[in-house]
């Protein structure tokens, strides 16, 4: 065979015939002759079929002595057959072709009548899809509960044997999903505390009220946007980021790894993901806020003839330590959310790479839930609570 | 080498190749012709640029210097047509299957079909069905990947390199991490293949019972030479004469590591 055979394999490739005769009442004798090759097996197949559903009630003897090039499109069509006389409850048989073709044809249980083996799998109906969906709320409510179960009990060994404990990994997590989400975190705070500024001036002109922009600007950035804005960008990044790499090191093995070598994974991956993310989330919320309150100064200073001076003092006057403490305290607790969910949806993942895929999606999406309900469990509280 | 092979047209032929990641080479000036119908395997120890060598042939990393052709093409190809040209010729086996994890065993070896061809989806599941039967997989259509074991990944993947019936056949450690009586059963696939498609079959691998019972020729590479240091049939290598070569055929310890 010559390299350039392909070639010469489909040019002549058209070259076939098919001669099909009767040997006996109950036999169909099918000569091939020429190149049965993925070219030209569609209209082989037609040709076939058509003399075969012609005479439905005979065995076939397929004879191959005068085929040159028989591939695997080739070696399908005989196999097509095959299951067209077994259906039929008819034999088959090949005469004079090569050994392997034989053992190979042999060797397949032909596809029958079948839904076939590409056939896109059947969905299950719909009160099994209800069944299936409650029943993956029940598991996942006791793998979270399993998962805190199992935080706790890292924390309070991070406690009481401090020494075992990664610290080494906290300093670096923290800048990765600290320092380095300073300049974005900044960007999006001060466009925001701008946005604010500017949408209330148009309102507020209107009654000569503009020097209380301060004050919606800074109670809105330090009470709400400034810690949601901060969760949301961190569970972009970094929540996204836990689930993908635990999510990977599961399919690796590499968690399994750190099981035998008898170091708790939850303790040694997960706790110092937490811990990190909880202590550097107030930090970011601390810079959002600075930032926000500094968009809206540059907004009124431009738009509203404001002085700085003026916006300072009303916003000092509007703005107590507790307001932004109050927002501080709720961005540690999304904080300590998105670090565990990130965490669980990488050590939920089953299976291959589609599964991080899946993981990565649900920890952002998950995160952002679970953020925005505490952050309406928080307005709730500390709208009854006076601190 | 075997006078019967050599009459035979060149199937790959790798010339004057240097590779290397950053600044120095992993190997160097490397030339070497395989020829149809050949089963070569390219062996040595670990680290001498095994895959390297693999992946430079399959045009997944550009060489410093020197080229491969495929047939009469450059691997490195500029053009998409031309690149599927060369490509349809090649299967490749990776050394951990990289079958698809999201699809069935059916849908990985149907997947390059449904690429090239326009074969109706009958004709298609009929293919499937004999290559999954040719690697002893007849049963298991509808199982994912992960949902078995490592030896029937291989196997699954070499159906999957199979299926467009290439004319050249890469495979990357084919048995490694297999059982001998699966990896006896592999190399008997692969000399099926050989025999009754004609395939040209390129063998990475350092396993001295595969090479014995399956490849008619073996290029030796060594870490220090960056390059080829014997070829020829496998049984004249155990008996050469650079220490290098035995070493590894006789599985012993060089001389100077051993304390004798």
């Amino acid at each position: 065979m010559e390299v350039s055979s392909l070639e010469q394999k489909l040019e002549h490739s058209r070259d076939y015939s098919i001669e099909v005769t009767s040997r006996s009442f109950d036999e169909l004798l099918i000569k091939i002759s020429g190149n049965l090759t993925v070219a030209n097996s569609e209209p082989a197949r037609v040709d076939i079929f058509k003399s075969l559903n012609s005479e439905p009630l005979k065995n076939v003897v397929a004879d191959l002595e005068k085929v040159n090039y028989l591939d695997s499109a080739g070696k399908a069509l005989l196999l097509q057959i095959k299951s067209h006389c077994l259906q039929n409850r008819n034999s088959f048989k090949l005469m004079n072709a090569p050994p392997d073709t034989v053992r190979m044809i042999d060797k397949v249980e032909p596809p029958g009548a079948g839904p076939g083996v590409l056939a896109p799998r059947p969905e299950p109906g719909i009160i099994a899809q209800i069944g299936r969906g409650f029943q993956g709320i029940k598991d996942n409510a006791v793998q979270i509960l399993t998962f805190i179960g199992a935080i706790v009990y890292a924390f309070g060994q991070d406690i009481t044997r401090p020494g075992k404990s990664n610290w080494e990994s906290l300093t670096k997590l923290m800048d990765k999903s600290g320092t380095d989400a300073l300049p974005i975190v900044s960007m999006l705070s001060f466009l925001m505390g701008a946005v604010l500024a500017f949408q209330a001036a148009i309102q507020l002109r209107k009654f000569g009220a503009n020097v209380f922009v301060a004050d919606l600007v800074s109670l809105s950035i330090c009470l709400e946007m400034g810690p949601l804005m901060t969760a949301i960008i961190v569970a972009g990044r970094s929540g996204a980021a836990f689930a993908a790499h635990l999510g990977t090191m599961r399919v690796n093995e590499e968690v399994d790894a750190l099981s035998v070598m008898g170091i708790d994974p939850i303790r040694y991956l997960v706790s110092p993901r937490i811990l990190a993310v909880a202590l550097v989330m107030p930090c970011l919320t601390l810079f959002a806020d600075f930032l926000g309150i500094l968009g809206g100064l540059v907004v009124s200073v431009i738009s509203l003839d404001l002085t700085p001076k003026v916006f300072f003092n009303q916003a000092y006057k509007v703005l107590e330590v507790t307001d932004v403490l109050k927002g501080l305290l709720k961005s540690l607790v999304f904080g300590i959310e998105i670090a565990t969910i990130g965490c669980l949806r990488g050590f939920q993942v089953r299976g291959g790479a589609e599964s991080v895929g899946a993981a990565t999606t649900s920890a952002i999406v998950t995160s952002i839930f679970v953020i925005t309900i505490t952050d309406a469990i928080f307005a709730v509280v500390y709208h009854y609570v006076r601190f | 080498m075997d006078t019967k092979l050599e009459k035979n047209s060149v199937a790959i032929s790798v010339r004057n190749l240097t590779v290397g990641y950053g600044d120095e080479p992993i190997i160097e000036n490397v030339s070497f012709d395989i020829y149809t119908t050949q089963i070569a395997a390219i062996l040595g120890r670990s680290g001498c640029g095994k895959t390297t060598l693999f992946k430079a042939a399959i045009g997944l990393v550009e060489p410093t210097r020197g080229e491969v052709l495929i047939g009469a093409e450059n691997v490195e190809c500029v053009a998409e047509s031309q690149c599927e040209e060369v490509m349809k010729k090649v299967g490749v086996l990776f050394q951990s299957g990289a079958l698809f994890s999201s699809m069935t065993l059916a849908e990985n070896v149907a997947f390059p079909i449904q690429q090239y061809t326009d074969l109706s989806r009958k004709t298609i599941e009929a293919i499937v069905m004999l290559k999954l039967a040719e690697v002893g997989l007849a049963g298991y259509e509808a199982y994912l990947p992960n949902e078995l074991s490592g030896g029937m990944q291989k196997r699954a993947a070499l159906a999957r390199a199979m299926a467009l019936d290439p004319e050249i056949l890469f495979l990357d450690e084919p048995s490694a991490g297999l059982d001998p009586v699966t990896s006896a059963e592999l190399d008997r696939t692969i000399l099926q293949i050989n025999r009754s498609m004609e395939t040209t079959i390129i063998i990475i691998t350092h396993e001295l019972e595969s090479i014995f019972s399956v490849a008619d020729r073996a290029l030796m590479l060594d870490k220090t030479e960056k390059g080829i240091i014997a070829d020829g049939e496998p049984k004249d290598l155990r008996n050469s004469t650079d220490s290098r070569v035995r070493n590894f055929f006789r599985r012993s310890i060089p001389e100077f590591l051993s304390g004798n």
